[in-house]
Parts: structure tokens; C-alpha cells; sequence
């Protein structure tokens, strides 16, 4: 219902019309649910590892707007031998980022559902960030009889030897979200689905922001934590991307330690010894919600650009005000989405190779102020 | 000849059939003509009716529509509420269990998610157990009520999520919090049948921010797309604007807007879905509209001329008939007309004949004559007054008196002209003949003045009743008429003259009935006891109840004398008011003395005080005053059972002129109260409410009227309310004549400040004592209670701040008021003074209250100067003399007794005697006056005058004696003891040189005690 209530004659033509707006639409949705997977440092309580492998960059091209989150994957033509499968998934730390992993999960149950085969699954973490807690669930998961384990790894020293204890006593594990333990960190998991490409993230953010100020201008990078690869990495694609532009200066490089309170403070300062900046990059979840707030507070919304990763809802909000201006998201959705796709032929006993990647690459996407509505509705239930 | 006359007879019938096919035509051009421009004016009207409808359409869809959406909303909320109430212990026991259960649910109840969420945020569903809330944005601050919200509203499955707070029920120990379902919008609507046959009417649901919540196109919108956005693009008919749509939208109000929309132009109507940020929209597409009223226009204006082409050819028809019918008709008409107008020259003729015959047969009888005539609406066309009626009205010819009805109706007298036009029309305008006219009236003649006539007439009347003539005759009745009115006035005169005398007549018989009920009561006592006492003459003491019981009877019939002739006198005018000056205490304390012993006898409780009584010296008639009051005590006592309550109040009112001073007394009691029928009789001579047989209360039933007569004397009002079994008010309101200013009211220096206790169970005596005490300076404090009292004053000396003086009632329900003394004086020694206030006669507790500790005695009412003189007294009472009462002896003191009636001479001897006087006797005034000439200085102490006797009557006996040249023997006391007890009789006695008046029958105490004053006079 609430269709037309009586077709016309000509509703063949708007039907196509109809085709291609969903189609257009669900691109755009698409592209915006690549942009979750979240080296967002969060605030305060923020785990400290994101997502550290690089992966391909799928950015939106400078002069298009309009990416968002694409929530109707669908699913490959791979036909699952059993008609129930039993999954246990266990991540980080709750939080908004993993939510929207968990969307993409649910999206793939319910058309695997759909399709007559029922996913059960558990995705499960703490409120803290514990690799002992991690260790607690894993361990209770194989007591369970569960087809696969699947692991965002709390912390790789930690984690890794008891997956590897795992895989040994015939448990089919797998990492996913934001942080592996890979085959090279001596963990035997059997693959990975996730985000890997953080220099890249940087780089392309930073290509939309000297492409704002027409490659010309002074710049400030703030960066979360001091050796944390990912937010490293994208700080260094940033430097590298304003090096090219002579017309470009970075004026000031500054750590906030994933507080979004001393990312509002240092861009204070930023703001007031450079009348005459013109762009922030910012390289981790906290940086652009503490520099849009000083923006905002020193009233000069309208001259600075300000870009960013990740998909804080504040952020958002100021996305869609306008106050930032381009903001980086991974693909969470797919994340999840892939996520489910991987355990099942993990569960029928494939291994990596035609079926599936050992590790899959999930894409970052720059998402702008028209794009911004849709994520905080899809993401927050925002809809103002 | 013939040929052409038939040639020019055709002729003109084809010149008529030429017009009226002309005609025809022309009325066919302007009929179609007006019906094209009609149309068109249709067309517009209808098309802006169409339009109207259409939006009203619109609007009634789009809220029925909007009913079915909240109540599939509705729906689902209460599908929630089932399934949370059959969700039993068993499902909860492990997550397969719950997750069965789940399953179970969602498709029962076919929807997309069921979740139960806990207070770890983890939530449950069928297939999964997953943590991390951020996207059920609703569940952030906690679920306090059922919430409606969307979610993945920019995917393809558009999701609705409802969600409801959950209460008492646990899953492995922890408390679920939360249940919310998420339902595909589309599945949800798809149930629903909102669909309109209409083929361009569209129906959708939009977020208030525009957003669309459907996956179909809307019109020429395409899914997807934010509406607000879309109208923004659109070209926005006149009359409607975005903002206010945008406004309605954000704000959630119902509205439309018509605009233009990649060239197609729509009308949509929303209104706000209940209980959601929705809006529920209806687009129809304006070319549905033009199309209904292209076609609605296009079918009239078919219509319209096939009825003209119809209208034409009939009207043709009727035409051609209707000429042929009306040559015809004219014909006969025309015959007609003549035979009428023959037959009413006869008619008119026959009557001239007669009313010429009339007129002479009335001017030999002396009576007027006149006539009317009317058209067939009853108006008058013409009126003819006779000579002989003129003459009778004054006038001599039509130049005087015109041939018009007002010449007539003018004259009328104003008191009859109602009366009679009234009668006169609706004699004319009786269209069934029934009535007659035959009236009386009087007219205002030109010489004679106003006079009465009679006038009787007949009506004349068409078929169909309508008055044709009016005839009738006049004739003066005046003389008739006031003999009539004068017989009438004698016979009233004489039936008033009846009545009064009946009436006195019934007054007479109803008093002596009255009387001879009252007067016989006691006399039979009298007679009956005196008989009994003389059979039983050596019995003493059964003698002395018989003359106790005679006594009774006889001071009850003398009061029924005094009454009576009170009342006799007052209505011939005879008592006067005579002021005097007065003091009010006195008159109040006497007031009190005279009832105390009946307030006892009849062990009444009796409460009398005073408020605000500043003036207490007036000029006043006090016999008459206190008879008044005394009246009312009376009554009040009369009609009080044992144990009831009588209070008299006096309260002097601020609204005096200069020199005088208002006063209300108000006697109140709580005896058996008036009904109200008798309350408005009660002072009306001779009323009483129950016979003295029946209710055994005796009276004349004068009282009242006396009590009457004397305030409105006095120049006052009395007012009464009373309410039966409850209790009567009587109050009087009276203003004197001061005769001395205001009682002191300057405060007592020496009493300034300090405290006072006033302890009396009537709130209005401790009220109007403390209001004296705090003029004169003190700081009063009361209390209605004794126990209070004693309380208040051990508290006082606790926190040394003690009460200088304390006024007691003697009697107070929770504590004696001795008693109370008793224990004041316990706490407070015997330093400050205690002053018993009371009612009642305090001499038989005398003794003991002083033993208690009271300084003095004060009585009820006490008024101001009383108050001031005993608080500045040294309150000592110690001190107070007790003047013992003078006990003057009788013995030897010599009386001349003046009587001259055997038995009243024998009684006063017998008195006189045995209290030691040495009696002699004159037998009139004549041998009184010889006897004192004759006598020597001191012969006689006293002389007892009878006013009433024969030779020398009284007065003139003491004139003659006062004239005497001895001045020891002319200036012998002389008491006129008599029965003219009235005013006038005591004056006269004075005016004749008497000293006193004592009235018959005697009252011994009243006697001696006038003898005492004399003879103690005479001594000094």
C-alpha cells in the first residue's frame, strides 16, 4: 500500500524512473556504508588499536557529493551446504562503530533467512576493552559448538596464542572489524574481514580538503594517539598528499590522545596563532568533533575546512551542519555483511583461495554534508 | 361578403399564429442565450464548488486514512502487550527457549524483528543475541513509554520500530528492560486497505522533516524523495504557500497545498499521523477535478437546451390555449356583470327606501342612528352618523361632526376605549355572524360633559362573511346609569358597614370567649379554693395551701385585668410616653431582680449582658421601658421548658444623631419558638398560638400588642424570629435621648497595661467585658472555660506575666466558678482581686465565696461605669460597709385608713395591724378631713387615702387637708391606696399633694416598704 493507488497508463516509464532512483539511491547508500569501519579512537573510553591494515580506498571522486551508506547488499551466489548455522562473534568494545557492524550481520541473516537457511549468531562485547574478557568468551564460545568463532582482536599478543589454541582443538576461527591477528603475527586464524587502509584514508581525505582550498593554503593535522599505525598511517597519507601542492603549508601537527577535549583545545590554540589557517585534518574519531566545537566557538565556521574520519554522531551533526566539511567512513556494514558471508564457508570447510580472500578488504568512502542525514539516521536513528 | 369576411377572420388567425411563433422564437433566442451564459457561470461556480469538495474530499480521506494508520499502530502496541503477557517462565529459561519463543511470535504476528532488550543492552532476538544500542537511539536515555520511530529509512526496507518499556520480567537474572518490534513499513501498510478506486488519487506517509517512509512513487514524486524538497521546486498555486506547508509539517499540523509540479498540477492534503512524527498524505491530481467539471458543465449545458427547445414548444401550446380560453371567459364575464349591476341598483335602492323609514322611526324615539360600510377587506368605506345622534353628542351638523368613525371614536372616554373599539372590531371582523354588538359606554358630549350611552348594532355579510353594513342605534343612558352607580356604592357602603360589624362583632365574641376562659380559670380557683379553705378552716396548713393557691389565681387574674385595661387604654390613646431620666444599668438590674425568682423556679438558664453601651444616663419613659422588656422576659420564660436557655441583650448601635443614643435589646430564648403563620399575628391583640387549655400556658394573649403599642410610643421597632422547637428572638430597637455624655472611657493610669482573665461561658459576656477592660487600659485575655482559666493562670505567674484582676462567672458548666477561685487563689495568694460575675442572686453563696477568695461580687449585665467604679475601687471589699439593713418597726405608728368599702377596710386593718400599726378609720373623705383637723400634731404618722369614695373622694380630701393651716397636721404623709392604678391616677395623686400611690389589690412587701421610706422620711 501507500503505492499509487491506481496505475496509470504511463506508470511503465515511471516505474523506470522509480528503478533508477533506487538504483542511484542504493549507490549512494552503498557507498556511504563503506565509510564505517572506524579507526575511530574514541573518546576517553576508546579502544586504543583500529583497524591497521591498509586496504583499498574507495573514495567518492572530488567533485561528486551525495555518498552514503549502501544497506542493500546482496549476497553472493555462493549457496551454503547446511540449511542453520551457529556463529559467535565477540568484538572490541560497545560502541557505536561496531553497531553498524552488527547491521550489516543482521542484513546478511535475514536474506540468508530469506533464502531458507536460518544464521544464528552471537555478537558480543564488554563495556571496557578486555583481551582477558576477549579470552572469557572465546573460550565459553567453543564449549558452545559454534560453526565459527569470529574475533575483533583485543589485543594481538594476547589474543593470538589463544586463537591459535583454539584452531588446534578443531575450532574454525576468524578475525574481523577493526583489527586482525595475522598469519605474519604468528596467529593461525583462518581469515580476516575488514579495514586495512589507513595511509590511503589519509591521503584521500586530504585530496578533498586541498581540493576545497583550490590547493592553496596553511593546515593543521591533529592525530590521535602518538604511535597508534592507523592513526600514524593516515597522518603520514595526510603529509604526503600537502607535500605535493606548493601553494600548501602544514603550519602546526598536534596529538589529542583520543580526547576530544584536548582536540578542542589544541585547535583553539591553532586558531588563534594562525589567523590565517585555512584547513584541519583531522586523523582519528576525537580530532574533528573537538576542532569543529573551537571552530564553531571562535565563529570562523565559514573559513576554516575542516576534514575527518569516522562516524561519531556529533561529527555527523556537524557534517550535516556544514561546520565540517568532509568526513571519512569505513564500511562497517560490509564489514558485517562480508563478515557473515566469510563464516559460512568458513562453516562448510573452505579455506581462502576462489571462495574467499584471506583477508577481505572493506572500502573507506568520504562522505559529505548531503550524505550526512542519512548516516545519523541509519547509524543513530537521527532524523530530525 | 361572407367569403371575405372568412378571409379577414383567417387573415388575423395567421397574423396570431405568425406572433406567437415569433414570440416563441425570440423567447426560445433569450432563453438560449441565458442558459449558455448560465452555464458558463455554472461552470465556474461548480468548478469552484468541485474544488471545494474535492479538498473536503481530501481532507476526510486523509484522516480516515490516518485513523487506519494509528490504529494499525495501535494495533501492533497492543500486539506487544499479548505477547509480553503469554511470555511464560518456561520461555525464559534459556535462550533457546526465549529464542523459540521469538520465532514463535514474529510469525504469528508476521513481523520483521521481535527484540527484548536487558539492562545490558543485550538484546534478543530470534536468531541473534547482539550487544551495542546506538542504533535504537530510542533505548539511549532509558524507555519510559511505547515509542513509534523508523529506522534504514534510506535503505529498502524501510523499517517502523516500536518499542514499549518492559516491567517484571527476568532472563537469567537480569532484568529486561525493553521489547520493540521492527516492522517493514510497506508489509505493515500492504495489510491495510487504504486504497481509493479513484484512478489519480495517491496516497503516502512522509517524516515530518519530509522524508519519505514508503517505497512508491507519490504522484509525480518519486519515492524517495523528500517532499519539503520537492514542493520547494514546484510551482505553488495562489492562495496556498511552502512555508506555511513546511511550518505544518514541522509543527505536525493538518493542511494543504495546491502547486504545480513538473507540469502537472496537484492538490496534496496531510495531516499528522497520531503518536508519530508522520505525516500521512493525500495528492490528487487537479486534471480528476477539471475533467468532473467539464463534464458536469458540458451535461448541463445538453441538458438546458433540450428543456428550453421543450419549454418553448409547450409554452406555444398553453399560449394558443390560454388566448382561446380568455376571448371565451371575457364573454361570460362580461354578461355576468350586468345581471349584478341590476340586481344591486335594486338592492340599493330597497335599502335607501328602508333606512330612510329607520331614521324617522329614530328621531321619534329619540335615539341616534348610524351605519357603516365596508369593502370586501372589512375596511370602511363610508359612515353616516344621524341628526339625532349628533344632537346627542353636542353637534349640529356633518361640517362638526363628520360622517368618519373617529368623530365617534374620539369622544370615547379613555378608561372605555379599549373596551369598546375591541368589541366593535371583533363584532365587524366576526366572519361567522355570531357575535352581536350591544355595548356601554361613555362619551365626552360638547356641552353635557360625559355621558352615558348605549349602542347595539347588526352586521350585514357577504358569503363569504365579510361585513357589507353596519347599522345600529344610540341611545343616551346617563341618568339610568348614575342611578345605577350610585345604588352600586350604597350597596358597597353597606356590605363594608356589614363587614366591619361583623367583624367587631367576631373581634367582641372572639375577646370575651377569650375572657371568659382566662377570667373564669382563676376566678373558679378562687371561688373553689375559698370554699375549700372555709370547709376546712381548723386545718392550718391545708388552709395556708388553699391561700397560696388562691394568691396564685388571683395575681394571674389581676395581670389579665391589668392587661386588658392596659391594652383599652393604650388603643383610646390615653398613656402617654413620659421621659424622665434613667439610668440603663438600673432598669437592666431591676429587669433582672424582678425575673431572677422565675428564672429559678423554672430553673432556666438565664444569660443577660451588654455590648458597646457607652451611654448609659437617657431620657425615658422607664415604668414603660421595663414594662416592655419585661413583656418579652415573660414570654420568654413562659414559653421556655426547665433547663432551656433565656439571654437578654442590649447593644448600643453607632447610628444616633447628636444627643441621642440608639439601643437594640434583643430577648432571646430557646423555648418552643412560633410557627410561621402565627409569627405574622403575633401582635395582634388577643392571638395566642395554642389555647392556654391546650398548650397550659395561660395569658390574655395581649402581651405582645401591649409590648407593640409601647415601641411604637417609644418611636422604636420590634421584629421577631422565631422557628418552632427551636427557640424565639425578639428585638427591639429603640433610640433615646441622652442625659449625660458618654461613660468615662479614659484609661484607669493605674490598671494601664497590667492583665486581666475573664472566665465566663458566654462568649458574649467575655467579649463585652474584655472590650471594657482594654478601654480602660488593661490587657484583657478570656476564656469560656473555668478549667482554662485556672490553666492560663498558672501559666501567667510560670512566666511572670500575671493577671492583676480576674472576673469569674459564678456559673460555668466544667468548673464552678468558686471553685475556680478556689484554685486561682491556690497559685496567686490572696493579693489580687477576684470579682464573681452572675445573673443570679448571689446571697445564698455568699459566705462560701468569700471563703474561696472572691474580693467581690459583680452583677450581669455590668456596664461600663460599673466595671471602671470596681476595678478603680482599692478592691477592697473588705472594706465595703455592710450596711446593715435598716429594720424600721411599725409598732405604735399611727395610720388613718380612708375606705370606704367594708371588706378592703377589714383587710387593710388586718394587715396593718398585725405589723404593728395603730389603725383608725374614715369611712370617706369628708369624715378623713374632719378627723385630721380635729386631730392633734402627731395623732396620726400617715394617712391611707382611697381615691374612690362618696361625699369627699380622695384627692379633693388631701387638697383640703394639704390646705390645712397646722403645718404638722397638713403635712401628714398621705398614700393614695386605690384601685386607679393607672399613670394618670398616681399623677393626679401627686398633683393633689399625695406622697405615694399604692394600688389595689395591695401588695403588702410593696406597701410596707413605701410606709418604711415615708415614715422613715418623717422621722429625720
Amino acid at each position: 500500500m501507500f503505492k499509487k493507488l491506481l496505475e496509470d497508463k504511463d506508470d511503465h516509464g515511471e516505474q523506470k524512473e522509480k528503478g533508477f532512483f533506487l538504483g542511484g539511491l542504493m549507490a549512494i547508500l552503498g557507498l556511504c556504508s563503506l565509510g564505517f569501519a572506524g579507526c575511530g579512537k574514541e573518546p576517553a573510553e576508546a579502544p586504543a588499536q583500529e583497524p591497521d591494515e591498509t586496504l583499498l580506498v574507495n573514495t567518492d571522486s572530488g567533485g561528486e557529493r551525495g555518498a552514503a551508506i549502501e544497506f542493500d547488499h546482496k549476497l553472493g551466489e555462493y549457496e551454503p551446504l547446511k540449511d542453520e548455522y551457529n556463529f559467535y562473534f565477540t568484538y572490541k568494545i560497545v560502541h557505536p562503530w561496531w553497531d553498524a557492524v552488527a547491521i550489516g550481520m543482521e542484513d546478511a541473516a535475514k536474506q540468508y533467512e530469506e533464502m531458507g537457511i536460518i544464521i544464528n549468531y552471537e555478537y558480543l562485547a564488554p563495556s571496557v576493552v578486555s583481551a582477558r574478557d576477549q579470552i572469557r568468551r572465546m573460550e565459553d564460545a567453543s564449549e558452545r559448538g559454534f560453526d565459527v568463532i569470529g574475533v575483533d582482536v583485543a589485543d594481538v599478543d594476547v589474543i593470538a596464542p589463544v586463537i591459535n589454541e583454539l584452531i588446534e582443538e578443531g575450532h574454525k576461527v576468524m578475525t574481523f572489524s577493526s583489527s586482525d591477528a595475522a598469519r605474519e603475527d604468528g596467529c593461525e586464524r583462518i581469515a580476516y574481514v575488514g579495514n586495512t587502509h589507513n595511509y590511503e584514508d589519509g591521503m584521500q581525505l586530504t585530496e578533498a580538503l586541498c581540493e576545497k582550498l583550490a590547493y592553496s593554503g596553511k593546515v593543521a593535522i591533529l592525530v590521535g594517539t602518538k604511535e597508534a599505525p592507523c592513526h600514524e598511517d593516515r597522518a603520514l597519507g595526510a603529509q604526503d598528499v600537502i607535500a605535493q601542492y606548493p601553494d600548501m603549508e602544514i603550519v602546526e601537527i598536534a596529538y589529542d590522545d583520543d580526547n576530544v577535549e584536548n582536540a578542542y583545545k589544541l585547535t583553539k590554540a591553532f586558531l588563534e596563532e594562525h589567523q590565517d589557517l585555512a584547513g584541519i585534518v583531522c586523523c582519528n574519531m576525537s580530532n574533528p568533533v573537538g576542532a569543529a566545537r573551537a571552530v564553531v566557538g571562535a565563529g570562523r565556521e565559514d573559513k576554516i575546512v575542516i576534514v575527518g574520519m569516522d562516524h561519531d554522531q556529533e561529527a555527523l551533526r556537524y557534517l550535516r551542519d556544514g561546520i565540517i566539511y568532509a568526513l571519512g567512513v569505513q564500511d562497517c556494514y560490509s564489514i558485517g555483511f562480508d563478515t557473515v558471508q566469510v563464516a559460512i564457508k568458513i562453516a562448510d570447510g573452505h579455506l581462502p583461495g576462489d571462495e574467499y580472500p584471506e583477508k577481505t578488504e572493506e572500502t573507506t568512502i568520504i562522505v559529505y554534508q548531503d550524505g550526512a542525514a542519512e548516516m545519523l539516521q541509519v547509524l543513530y536513528g537521527e532524523l530530525n | 361578403m361572407e367569403h371575405s369576411k372568412y378571409n379577414g377572420i383567417n387573415v388575423k388567425k395567421k397574423e396570431t399564429v405568425t406572433y406567437a411563433v415569433v414570440g416563441g422564437i425570440v423567447i426560445a433566442i433569450i432563453l438560449l442565450v441565458t442558459t449558455v451564459w448560465v452555464s458558463n457561470s455554472a461552470r465556474v461556480s461548480t468548478s469552484q464548488a468541485v474544488k471545494r469538495v474535492s479538498e473536503f474530499y481530501l481532507e476526510e480521506l486523509a484522516g480516515r486514512r490516518e485513523q487506519v494508520v494509528s490504529e494499525e499502530l495501535k494495533n501492533n502496541f497492543a500486539y506487544i502487550e499479548n505477547v509480553l503477557g503469554i511470555l511464560e517462565e518456561s520461555d525464559l529459561e534459556s535462550q533457546e527457549t526465549l529464542r523459540k519463543f521469538i520465532g514463535k511470535v514474529k510469525r504469528l504476528y508476521g513481523i520483521d524483528k521481535f527484540a527484548l532488550v536487558d539492562e545490558n543492552g543485550i538484546v534478543y532476538t530470534e536468531h541473534s543475541t547482539t550487544s551495542g544500542l546506538s542504533r535504537y537511539h530510542f533505548l539511549a536515555e532509558g524507555l519510559a513509554e511505547p515509542t513509534i520511530t523508523t529506522s534504514n529509512l534510506y535503505g529498502a526496507r524501510k523499517q517502523v520500530v516500536l518499542a514499549v518499556p518492559v516491567e517484571d520480567i527476568k532472563f537469567q537474572g537480569v532484568n529486561i528492560e525493553a521489547c520493540f518490534i521492527q516492522i517493514n513499513i510497506d508489509e505493515m501498510l500492504s495489510s491495510l486497505t487504504l486504497q481509493s478506486n479513484n484512478n489519480e488519487t495517491y496516497c503516502s506517509l512522509y517524516h515530518r522533516n519530509g522524508e519519505d517512509l514508503t517505497n512508491d512513487d507519490f504522484g509525480s514524486l518519486k519515492a524517495g524523495t523528500n517532499i519539503l524538497s520537492a514542493l520547494l521546486e514546484a510551482d505553488i498555486e495562489s492562495g496556498y504557500s511552502y512555508e506555511k506547508a513546511k511550518n505544518d509539517f514541522t509543527y505536525g499540523e493538518a493542511g494543504e497545498i495546491a502547486f504545480q509540479y513538473r507540469g502537472v498540477k496537484e492538490t496534496l492534503c496531510y495531516i499528522p499521523v497520531e503518536g508519530t512524527n508522520w505525516m500521512l498524505t493525500i495528492l490528487i491530481r487537479d486534471n480528476v477535478i477539471s475533467k468532473q467539471i467539464s463534464s458536469i458543465s458540458a451535461d448541463m449545458m445538453h441538458r438546458g437546451i433540450v428543456l428550453i427547445v421543450i419549454t418553448v414548444i409547450s409554452m406555444s401550446v398553453v399560449f394558443l390555449l390560454l388566448i382561446r380560453q380568455a376571448k371565451k371567459n371575457a364573454r361570460t364575464l362580461l354578461e355576468q356583470e350586468k345581471a349584478d349591476g341590476d340586481r344591486i341598483r335594486a338592492a340599493y335602492a330597497q335599502i335607501e327606501k328602508e333606512q330612510a323609514s329607520m331614521d324617522n322611526i329614530h328621531a321619534a324615539m329619540g335615539s341616534g342612528l348610524w351605519s357603516m360600510e365596508f369593502n370586501e377587506r372589512a375596511e370602511v368605506i363610508s359612515c353616516t352618523w344621524s341628526e339625532v345622534f349628533r344632537e346627542m353628542v353636542g353637534y349640529e351638523s356633518e361640517e362638526e361632526f363628520p360622517n368618519r368613525v373617529e368623530s365617534w371614536s374620539d369622544l370615547l372616554y379613555e378608561e372605555d376605549k379599549d373596551r369598546v373599539l375591541t368589541e366593535y372590531w371583533d363584532t365587524v371582523k366576526d366572519y361567522t355572524g355570531e357575535k352581536t354588538y350591544n355595548v356601554e359606554y361613555r362619551l365626552h358630549t360638547r356641552h353635557a360633559g360625559c355621558r352615558w350611552f348605549h349602542a347595539a348594532g347588526r352586521l350585514s355579510r357577504r358569503e363569504d362573511g365579510s361585513p357589507i353594513t353596519f347599522v345600529g342605534l344610540f341611545v343616551d343612558i346617563d341618568d339610568e346609569k348614575k342611578m345605577e352607580e350610585r345604588l352600586e356604592k350604597q350597596k358597597a357602603d353597606l356590605e363594608d358597614a356589614l363587614a366591619a360589624a361583623q367583624h367587631a362583632n367576631r373581634a367582641k365574641t372572639t375577646f370575651l370567649n377569650n375572657m371568659s376562659h382566662d377570667i373564669r380559670t382563676p376566678m373558679n380557683a378562687i371561688i373553689g379554693f375559698t370554699s375549700l379553705a372555709a370547709t376546712h378552716i381548723d386545718n392550718k396548713e391545708q388552709v395556708q395551701d388553699y391561700l397560696s393557691k388562691i394568691t396564685t389565681s388571683s395575681n394571674h387574674l389581676l395581670s389579665l385585668i391589668n392587661d386588658v385595661l392596659d391594652m383599652s387604654r393604650i388603643e383610646s390613646g390615653k398613656v402617654k410616653i413620659e421621659e424622665k431620666e434613667s439610668s440603663l444599668p438600673e432598669i437592666m438590674h431591676d429587669l433582672k431582680t424582678i425575673v431572677q425568682a422565675d428564672i429559678s423556679a423554672k430553673q432556666l438558664e438565664f444569660y443577660i449582658d451588654t455590648a458597646d453601651v457607652v451611654n448609659e444616663n437617657i431620657l425615658c419613659d422607664k415604668l414603660r421601658l421595663n414594662q416592655l422588656l419585661l413583656n418579652l422576659l415573660s414570654n420568654a420564660m413562659k414559653f421556655t421548658k426547665p433547663g432551656g436557655i433565656v439571654s437578654v441583650r442590649i447593644l448600643q448601635k453607632g447610628n444616633a444623631p447628636d444627643g441621642w443614643a440608639s439601643y437594640e435589646f434583643q430577648v432571646k430564648d430557646t423555648g418552643i419558638g412560633m410557627s410561621k403563620e402565627f409569627l405574622e399575628h403575633v401582635f395582634e391583640p388577643f392571638e395566642r398560638e395554642r389555647t392556654s387549655t391546650v398548650s397550659g400556658i395561660q395569658g390574655t394573649g395581649l402581651g405582645m400588642a401591649i409590648t407593640k403599642n409601647i415601641v411604637d410610643m417609644m418611636g422604636g421597632t420590634i421584629s421577631v424570629t422565631s422557628e418552632e422547637g427551636k427557640g424565639t428572638t425578639f428585638t427591639v430597637a429603640l433610640q433615646f435621648r441622652t442625659c449625660s455624655g458618654p461613660v468615662r472611657q479614659e484609661i484607669v493610669p493605674q490598671l494601664k497595661g497590667l492583665r486581666a482573665l475573664v472566665a465566663d461561658d458566654d462568649f458574649n459576656t467575655c467579649s463585652s467585658v474584655t472590650q471594657m477592660l482594654s478601654i480602660i487600659g488593661m490587657r484583657p485575655d478570656w476564656t469560656t472555660s473555668g478549667k482554662e482559666a485556672v490553666l492560663r493562670v498558672k501559666l501567667a505567674e510560670e512566666q511572670g506575666d500575671g493577671y492583676a484582676a480576674y472576673i469569674i462567672d459564678w456559673l460555668m458548666p466544667d468548673m464552678n466558678g468558686i471553685e475556680v477561685v478556689r484554685r486561682i487563689r491556690g497559685i496567686i495568694g490572696d493579693g489580687k482581686p477576684i470579682i464573681i460575675l452572675t445573673a443570679y442572686d448571689w446571697s445564698d453563696i455568699e459566705e462560701e465565696a468569700r471563703k474561696a477568695g472572691v474580693t467581690a461580687f459583680c452583677s450581669k449585665p455590668i456596664f461600663l461605669s460599673e466595671l471602671r467604679e470596681i476595678l478603680e475601687s482599692p478592691f477592697a471589699l473588705q472594706e465595703e460597709k455592710n450596711e446593715e439593713k435598716e429594720t424600721l418597726s411599725f409598732e405604735g405608728k399611727k395610720i388613718l385608713l380612708v375606705e370606704d368599702n367594708e371588706i378592703n377596710q377589714e383587710i387593710a386593718l388586718e394587715i396593718l395591724r398585725e405589723a404593728g400599726f395603730v389603725m383608725d378609720v374614715a369611712d370617706n373623705g369628708a369624715i378623713a378631713v374632719e378627723k385630721v383637723k380635729a386631730a392633734k400634731a402627731g395623732q396620726y404618722d400617715l394617712i391611707l387615702m382611697d381615691i374612690q369614695m362618696p361625699i369627699m373622694d380622695g384627692y379633693e380630701a388631701t387638697r383640703r387637708i394639704r390646705a390645712l393651716e397646722h403645718c404638722a397636721l397638713a403635712g401628714i404623709p398621705i398614700i393614695a391606696m386605690t384601685a386607679n392604678a393607672f399613670d394618670e391616677d398616681k399623677k393626679a395623686a401627686y398633683e393633689a399633694g399625695m406622697n405615694g400611690h399604692v394600688a389595689k389589690p395591695i401588695d403588702t412587701p410593696k406597701l410596707f416598704a413605701l410606709l418604711g421610706d415615708l415614715l422613715r422620711m418623717g422621722d429625720k
